[in-house]
């Protein structure tokens, strides 16, 4: 594994202290087939232990790790430097605010989640076993499942940055999964909630979320039949 | 910052479906204006004394009425969504509103009279 010369800019901010975040350039070696996760451990164990940044799992499952490398939003625990050359710019994610460093409140983030009520509403008597689903069924959410609440999508979402008030990518792809799957009962209440200007509307198809979403989940694609189903569901 | 989802009682379906409908409207409009005024030509130079030709048959008014009302609708329709990803504020989505209203009213009174005009001007 040979080294290489990379160097760091990372977008520091300690409220109380920074009037408004800075940048803070890193210079060292580090090996060629290193994240950025990698990358960020280097600096906080061996440069800077004031750095804070999210990390968990290191296997691209948890979410915590989402951040804006090079002005894209990727997982920091699965991206290596190498797809972005040896000059690296390291922000938090957009239009959340920032606690410290890299590390944003999500708080409005998982809000906006419980909202659309995600989770299994059941309004039949449960089954003895498990609720069985034809292959149909299943393949009717889709991908949709995958999401992994990084919040990288919603943070890509030009419509998110302007309306703090707007649902986003993420909780909408979440009500999709609901809404579509066949042991769920809580379509009418989640289509009527996510029915709103604030809601599935603020979603213009602009795709940044999907061009975002780590999993490369279709997010705008199931956007885009969310809002059909509303449209049938109201006429 | 610890904004929650705000739910607002106005939804966007109507005006969602209506966006789509008249981009569709507006597409047939236009391959119709392509064929009547491009393709029947058969060769003949696209100029003014062409089109002031046309003006005077029975459809002229009636196509360029409808692709008034679909552009106009679709244009404004569209802005509107625009405008209100960046306006929050009663006031000024109030003020926005009726702004776009103005204009969709004047330039609807400007281009029926501009049609009427046209269809029933005598060509020398």
């Amino acid at each position: 594994m040979a080294k290489i010369d990379i160097s760091v800019k990372i977008l520091r901010y300690l409220p109380g202290k920074d009037e408004k975040p800075r940048w803070q350039l890193f210079q060292f070696a580090i090996e060629d087939e290193a994240t950025i996760l990698d990358v960020l451990n280097e600096i906080h164990w061996q440069h800077d232990g004031t750095l804070s940044y999210r990390r968990s799992c290191r296997s691209s499952i948890c979410g915590s790790c989402a951040m804006k490398v090079n002005g894209r939003n990727v997982l920091a625990c699965e991206t290596p430097i190498h797809r972005f050359g040896t000059k690296l710019k390291i922000e938090p994610l957009s239009g959340f605010s920032i606690i410290k460093d890299l590390v944003v409140d999500l708080e409005p983030f998982f809000a906006k989640l419980k909202r659309i009520k995600p989770y299994l509403i059941v309004d039949k008597p449960l089954p003895d076993k498990e609720f069985i689903q034809s292959t149909a069924e299943l393949q009717a959410i889709g991908e949709s499942t995958l999401c992994i609440l990084c919040a990288a999508c919603s943070a890509a979402c030009p419509s998110s940055w302007p309306n703090q008030d707007y649902l986003g990518p993420a909780a909408l792809l979440k009500a999709y999964r609901f809404v579509f799957d066949s042991r769920d009962d809580g379509s009418d209440e989640r289509l009527e909630i996510i029915n709103d200007k604030n809601g599935v509307w603020r979603c213009h198809t602009i795709f940044n979320c999907m061009e975002a979403c780590p999993k490369k989940i279709k997010i705008t694609d199931y956007l885009s039949r969310l809002k059909v189903k509303v449209v049938e569901n109201s006429i | 910052m610890n904004k929650d989802f705000k739910q607002t009682s106005r939804s966007g379906s109507l005006a969602w479906l209506l966006q789509r409908i008249s981009a569709v409207i507006l597409f047939i409009l236009l391959m119709l204006h392509f064929v009547t005024y491009h393709f029947l030509g058969k060769g003949k130079p696209v100029n003014y004394h062409w089109v002031m030709s046309k003006v005077g048959n029975w459809w002229f008014p009636l196509l360029q009425f409808m692709f008034l009302i679909t552009a106009l609708y679709h244009g404004l329709n569209g802005l509107w969504s625009v405008l209100e990803d960046y306006t929050t504020s009663k006031t000024w989505r109030l003020v926005w509103y009726s702004l776009l209203l103005t204009v969709g009213v004047v330039l609807l009174f400007v281009g029926t009279l501009t049609i009427i005009k046209l269809y029933t001007l005598k060509i020398a």
